[in-house]
C-alpha cells in the first residue's frame, strides 16, 4: 500500500474525472439528499460535516435494477453482455464498500456483474462522525475504509487528506499528480483515530442483543407475526439494502422476438416463494420478515461470506413506512419475552 | 432497454402518479429512459418512503406498449393517422351533433390522474369551445358525496386537516377505508403514530390490517354507517359526552339532530349493525374522551345510495364531539387518485366552475364568460353516469374520455359497454390500449406524468409541481395541448396556451383557492395547501379553525336506509368491492410491473370460511359470481378478512371484472353508484352445486 498527502480532495476528483467517467454522490433536492450521479460542470463539492449516505448504495452500478440478459429473434439467441466504459465511483463509504465486496462474492460467476465490476475503480472515503442511523462498527463494516475494499481510500485530518493506494490500478490513477509521500505517523494517526470515531456511535446494544437472539432462535413467533403485520410490502428495504441481491426474470416482446429481462426482486413479497400450485413455504408476512433478518444477521451467512449480510448503513430504517427497519426490529426483538 | 453500463444521467424530482398521498419521488433517467425511482428524504409527506406502486413507477410508464400516434378505427382495426386527420374527423362529428341536437349531445370525461392544467382545459373545452356543462370525471364514483355532503355541513368538501396531523392525534378513527393498503405511506404514518402511543378505532365490515392492530374494531354490517353513527350520537347525548361549548358557539340545528338520534337506541343499533352494545358505548366514549381525535374515511362511506347522507353523518359525529378545527383532529376524506382533488378544484364537474363556483349562478357565469370571452351554458350538465344513460337514449351522441377506463371501473359493465357502442363517436385520450380505448373510434396519444410539466393536488389540498424527466414517446402530447388544438379547430381560440404555467396562472386568477399560487412559489415550498391567497399567503394547513367555510357547522339529521339491493333467497350473499395494495384502478399501469403482476392472481373472490364450506369452496377453487346485472368467473381466496355473509372482489382485473355484477343504483344527490353493496350468488364451478 502506498500512501500520499493531498491538500484538496476536489483536486483528486478532477484529476480522476479527466481519466474515466466519474460518478459521485451529489445533491439533487434537499440538504440531506445525495444521489449517485455523473460528475458534471455543475457538480459542487458536497463535503459535509456529518457524512450523509447517498439514497442508493453502489450496487446498481454492477447489479442494475433492470437489465437484458439475452435476446431471441425467432431463430437465434443473442448475447447482451454489457460493454462498459471504464468508470470510477468516487466517495464510497465503508459500509457500501463492504457490501460491494460481499456482492463480489455472491456474483462471482455472473458475467454481467463481473463485466461492470471489472470496468470500475473504487475511491473510498472514511467517516469521521457517525452518520445518522448508522451502526457500522457493530457489524465490522466501518467507519473507516477497510484495506482491500477500494482502489484508493481518503482520510481527512487537520484540513488535509491522507490518500492510500491499495491496488496498482488505484496507484496508476494518481500519475501526474506529483503527490508528497505520507509519513509513518500519518498512517498511525489514522489507525488510532478509528476506535475514537467508533466510540462516538450511539449505543448499539439492541443490535448486538438482537443478533444473539436471532442466532439462538429466541425470538417468539408472535413477535415476528406482529412485525409481519406492519410489513406493507413496499420493497423499499430490499431495493436500498446494499447487500440484497435477489432477482427475478421475465420475457418482454421485441419487434422481432423476445428479450429476457432480469430485475430486482424482494423476498418480502408473498409471490417470491409461492409455487405454481399455490403452496407457499413462507405464507405469512411474519415468516418473510423473519427470513429477511436471518439473512442479514445469521452466523451461517457470516461463515459463507466472511461477514454479516448487514453493513450497518441504516437505509432500511429510513425508508420503511411500516416502522420495521433495522433499529425498530432489533429493539423489538431484544425486548420480546 | 439498453444493456450498457449503468449510465445514469439525471434524477428528476417529481410527484408520484398513483394515489392521493402525493409522495415525492425521484425518477432516475438513463439514456432517455426511466429505469427506476429514488425516494425523497426531504419531502414533507413521504419522508424517504414509497409504497410498492411508487417503487414500480418505471414499469408503469415503460414505452413498451405506449400509443405513439393518433389511431383511427377502420373496419374494426386501428390504423395510425395524422393529428390533422384525427382532428378533422372529431370536429366534423362534434359539429354535426351540435347542429342536430345541441351542445348537450356531447360529453367530456376529464381525468383525475391528469394534471390540474389538463383538467382545467377539459372543462374549458366543454364549456367555452363546445357550449356544454357535460363534463365529469371519476370523482363521481368516488368522493362526490364528500363534496356534496361536507359542502352542506361545513361549506367545504376537502380534508379539513393535514397529513402531519396524524402524529398530533391521540386517537385515529379509520372509517370505511384501509389506508395501509391504499394510501400506504400515509398508512405508515398511522402505524408510526400507533407505535408512539396513539389509539386506533377502526370501523369496517372487514378485518383489515388496521382492524387487527386496532384498540377497538366495530365490524359493522355492510351499509349500516348511518345507523351506527346515529347510535353513537344517541349514546353521546344520553351521557352528556358532547362538546357543549363547541356546539353552542360553532354549530347549528342541534335540536333536530338530537330528536333524530333518539330513534337509535343501542339495542336497535346493535340489531341493525351487528355491533354489540358494549362496543358502541366504548367507541362513543373513546371518540369524545380523546383530546385530539383524527377521523379518516373512504369508499366505505361514499360508495352507497346513501353516500351523501353517510358523509353528513360523519360530519355530525365530528361536530358533536368537537373533534374538528384543531390540530390532530378533523374530518379527512382520503381522496384516492393523485389528482382527484385537483380535478374537482378545476371544476371538471357538471355543476361548478373552477373553485366550486356554481354554473347556474349568473354572477359566476358572467365572471367566467368575461375571462373566457365566450357565452356559457346555463344549465347543470350530465354526470358521467348520466352521460352513459344518455348514450343509450340517444341524447348523448359523442364523448371524449381522457385517461379513464369506465368499461372496467364504472358499475354494471354490460350497461357501459352498450352505451359506448351506441355513440356516434367515441374519442379516447390515453397512454395505452385499455379496454375503453379498444372501444374508441379515435385514440389520441397522451403524455404521461413523467413527460410533462404541471401540478397535482393531493388529499391534503397540497398543490405540487411535477417535472418532465424524458420527452413523450412518438407524437404523444399533454392533454391540455390536445384540447387546445381541438378547441381552435372548433372555432374557439381561448385555449392556445404556450405552456402549462400559462394555464396555471389563468387558474390562479379565477379560483380564489389557488389565487396566491405560482410555479416559482410551488417549487420553493414542496407545494402549497389551498386556500392560498392574501389572507393565507403560505397556504392553509388547518381548515375551519375559527369559523367554518359556511359560518356555523350544520348538523343535519339523516336516517338509516338499506342498500338498494339486499341479499335475498335468489342472491343470498352481500357483495362488496375492495382495492389491493399491489394494483391501481384498472391496472393499466401497475400490471406492467412483473412483481406486481405476479403478486396477486388476475382475479380473486374473497370469501369467509363459513360461506365457503357449505359450497365446498377451497383456496383456488374456480367460482362464478352472479347478480341481476351479470356474472364473472374467478378463483376463491378463503379468508376471515371478510365477514360471513359478505364476499368481496377487487376491481383491478379486466379478465375478472367485478363490475359485471355491481349495481348502478345511485345516490339521488350525487348520482354516486352503490359500488359497495349488492346481492350475489356464488357457485362452485368445480362442483356446480349451489
Amino acid at each position: 500500500m502506498k500512501a500520499f498527502l493531498l491538500e484538496d480532495i476536489d483536486q483528486l476528483r478532477e484529476h480522476l474525472a479527466s481519466q474515466r467517467t466519474l460518478f459521485t454522490p451529489q445533491c439533487t433536492g434537499g440538504a440531506n439528499e445525495l444521489n449517485w450521479l455523473p460528475l458534471t460542470s455543475e457538480t459542487r463539492s458536497t463535503a459535509t460535516e456529518r457524512p450523509i449516505l447517498p439514497t442508493y448504495p453502489a450496487k446498481q452500478f454492477f447489479f442494475p435494477e433492470r437489465e437484458i440478459l439475452f435476446q431471441f429473434d425467432g431463430t437465434n439467441f443473442k448475447e447482451t453482455l454489457p460493454t462498459p466504459t471504464p468508470q470510477i465511483l468516487f466517495g464510497v463509504r465503508s459500509c457500501d464498500l463492504c457490501a460491494i465486496a460481499y456482492q463480489d462474492q455472491f456474483f462471482q460467476q455472473d458475467p454481467y456483474y463481473q463485466a461492470r465490476r471489472k470496468a470500475t475503480l473504487l475511491v473510498g472515503i472514511d467517516c469521521h462522525i457517525p452518520c445518522e442511523g448508522g451502526f457500522c462498527p457493530t457489524v465490522d463494516a466501518g467507519p473507516f475504509v477497510r484495506d482491500g475494499m477500494a482502489d484508493l481510500a481518503c482520510h481527512q485530518h487537520n484540513g488535509h487528506w491522507l490518500l492510500m493506494a491499495h491496488t496498482p490500478e488505484g496507484e496508476a490513477l494518481l500519475q501526474g499528480m506529483n503527490l508528497e509521500a505520507a509519513k509513518p505517523h500519518h498512517i498511525t494517526q489514522r489507525k488510532n483515530q478509528q476506535q475514537q470515531v467508533a466510540n462516538q456511535f450511539p449505543s448499539a446494544a439492541h443490535i448486538e442483543t438482537g443478533i444473539q437472539r436471532i442466532n439462538q432462535a429466541q425470538v417468539p413467533a408472535e413477535t415476528w407475526q406482529a412485525m409481519g403485520l406492519q410489513c406493507l410490502t413496499c420493497s423499499g428495504c430490499t431495493n436500498l439494502c446494499p447487500t440484497c441481491s435477489c432477482f427475478t426474470s421475465h420475457d418482454r416482446p421485441t419487434s422481432d422476438g423476445y428479450e429476457r429481462e432480469r430485475s430486482w426482486d424482494s423476498c418480502l413479497y408473498d409471490a417470491f416463494q409461492r409455487e405454481a400450485s399455490g403452496h407457499n413455504p413462507s405464507a405469512s408476512a411474519g415468516q418473510r420478515v423473519e427470513r429477511f433478518w436471518f439473512h442479514k444477521f445469521s452466523n451461517e451467512y457470516k461463515k459463507a461470506f466472511g461477514r454479516y449480510g448487514c453493513t450497518g448503513c441504516g437505509r432500511c430504517e429510513k425508508t420503511c413506512p411500516g416502522v420495521i427497519g433495522v433499529h425498530s426490529v432489533m429493539k423489538r426483538i431484544s425486548a420480546a419475552l | 432497454m439498453d444493456t450498457a453500463l449503468h449510465n445514469i444521467s439525471k434524477i428528476t424530482n417529481t410527484i408520484c402518479p398513483y394515489c392521493g398521498v402525493g409522495c415525492g419521488i425521484g425518477l432516475r433517467v438513463e439514456q432517455d429512459k426511466i429505469t427506476g425511482v429514488e425516494p425523497l428524504a426531504n419531502h414533507p409527506i413521504s419522508q424517504g418512503k414509497l409504497c410498492t406502486k411508487g417503487w414500480s413507477t418505471a414499469y408503469a410508464v415503460d414505452p413498451i406498449d405506449r400509443i405513439k400516434t393518433p389511431l383511427i378505427k377502420e373496419n374494426g382495426e386501428f390504423r395510425p393517422a395524422s393529428w390533422d386527420e384525427a382532428y378533422q374527423v372529431i370536429t366534423e362529428a362534434f359539429s354535426a351533433a351540435i347542429t342536430e341536437k345541441g351542445a348537450d349531445a356531447l360529453g367530456i370525461i376529464a381525468c383525475a390522474r391528469a394534471t390540474n392544467e389538463d383538467c382545467y382545459a377539459a372543462q374549458k373545452f366543454a364549456r367555452a369551445a363546445l357550449g356544454t356543462n357535460n363534463v365529469d370525471h371519476c370523482a363521481r364514483i368516488c368522493h362526490s358525496p364528500s363534496v356534496a355532503g361536507l359542502r352542506q355541513t361545513l361549506g367545504s368538501g376537502a380534508m379539513t386537516n393535514s397529513i402531519d396531523d396524524i402524529e398530533k392525534a391521540d386517537l385515529i378513527v379509520i372509517f370505511g377505508c384501509d389506508p395501509t393498503e391504499n394510501h400506504t405511506v400515509l398508512g405508515g404514518r398511522i402505524i408510526r403514530a400507533k407505535m408512539a402511543g396513539a389509539k386506533l378505532l377502526v370501523v369496517d365490515p372487514r378485518l383489515t390490517r388496521l382492524a387487527r392492530m386496532a384498540d377497538l374494531h366495530l365490524q359493522l354490517q355492510l351499509g349500516t354507517n348511518i345507523a351506527l353513527i346515529n347510535g353513537l350520537l344517541h349514546i353521546i347525548f344520553a351521557n352528556g359526552w358532547e362538546a357543549t361549548e363547541f356546539l353552542n358557539s360553532r354549530c347549528e340545528n342541534e335540536e333536530a339532530l338530537r330528536a333524530k338520534v333518539k330513534e337509535y337506541p343501542p339495542e336497535r343499533v346493535a340489531a341493525i349493525t351487528g355491533v354489540p352494545e358494549e362496543k358502541l358505548i366504548a367507541a362513543a366514549k373513546m371518540y369524545t374522551e380523546a383530546e385530539n381525535a383524527l377521523l379518516t374515511y373512504g369508499m366505505g362511506i361514499t360508495q352507497y345510495t346513501t353516500g351523501t347522507n353517510n358523509v353528513i353523518s360523519i360530519s355530525n359525529l365530528a361536530l358533536v364531539a368537537g373533534q374538528i378545527g384543531r390540530e390532530g383532529t378533523g374530518i379527512n376524506p382520503l381522496r384516492g387518485q393523485n389528482n382527484v382533488q385537483g380535478a374537482c378544484d378545476m371544476g371538471a364537474l357538471p355543476n361548478v366552475f373552477p373553485g366550486y363556483q356554481d354554473v347556474t349562478a349568473p354572477a359566476h357565469r358572467e365572471k367566467f364568460a368575461a375571462t373566457w370571452q365566450q357565452e356559457l351554458p346555463e344549465n347543470k350538465g350530465l354526470t358521467s353516469l348520466g352521460m352513459t344513460k344518455g348514450a343509450l337514449t340517444g341524447d348523448v351522441r359523442c364523448m371524449l374520455i381522457m385517461g379513464e377506463d369506465p368499461i372496467v371501473t364504472d358499475p354494471d359493465q354490460n350497461h357501459v359497454q352498450r352505451a359506448l357502442e351506441a355513440l356516434d363517436l367515441l374519442v379516447v385520450v390515453e397512454l395505452v390500449m385499455t379496454e375503453t380505448a379498444a372501444m374508441a373510434d379515435i385514440i389520441l396519444p397522451a403524455a404521461a406524468f413523467s413527460e410533462k410539466e404541471g401540478t397535482f393536488t393531493n388529499c391534503e389540498r397540497r398543490v405540487q409541481l411535477i417535472q418532465p424527466a424524458i420527452p413523450a414517446p412518438g407524437e404523444a402530447k399533454p392533454d391540455w395541448q390536445i384540447l387546445g388544438e381541438l378547441a381552435s379547430r372548433m372555432g374557439y381560440e381561448g385555449m392556445d396556451w404556450e405552456s402549462a404555467e400559462a394555464i396555471f396562472n389563468e387558474i390562479a386568477s379565477l379560483s380564489p383557492l389557488y389565487q396566491g399560487m405560482s410555479y416559482p412559489k410551488l417549487a420553493a415550498n414542496y407545494g402549497l395547501q389551498w386556500p392560498c391567497n392574501e389572507q393565507a399567503p403560505n397556504g392553509t394547513q388547518l381548515l375551519h379553525s375559527k369559523t367554518f367555510s359556511r359560518g356555523k357547522g350544520r348538523l343535519i339529521p339523516v336516517s338509516h336506509a338499506d342498500p338498494a339491493e339486499m341479499p335475498d333467497e335468489e342472491y343470498p350473499l352481500f357483495f362488496t368491492t375492495t382495492r389491493l395494495h399491489f394494483h391501481y384502478g384498472c391496472g393499466s399501469m401497475t400490471r406492467k410491473s412483473p412483481l406486481l403482476e405476479r403478486e396477486t392472481p388476475n382475479g380473486v373472490l374473497f370469501i369467509n370460511p363459513e360461506d365457503a364450506q357449505p359450497l365446498k369452496i377451497k383456496p383456488q377453487t374456480r367460482v362464478r359470481i352472479s347478480s341481476r346485472r351479470g356474472e364473472v368467473e374467478t378463483r376463491a381466496v378463503v379468508t376471515d378478512e371478510v365477514p360471513p355473509g359478505t364476499v368481496a372482489m377487487p376491481y383491478h382485473f379486466r379478465e375478472a371484472p367485478s363490475n359485471q355484477v355491481t349495481n348502478n343504483a345511485q345516490d339521488p344527490i350525487t348520482k354516486m353508484p352503490e359500488l359497495k353493496a349488492c346481492a350475489v350468488r356464488v357457485t362452485n364451478l368445480e362442483q356446480e352445486t349451489e
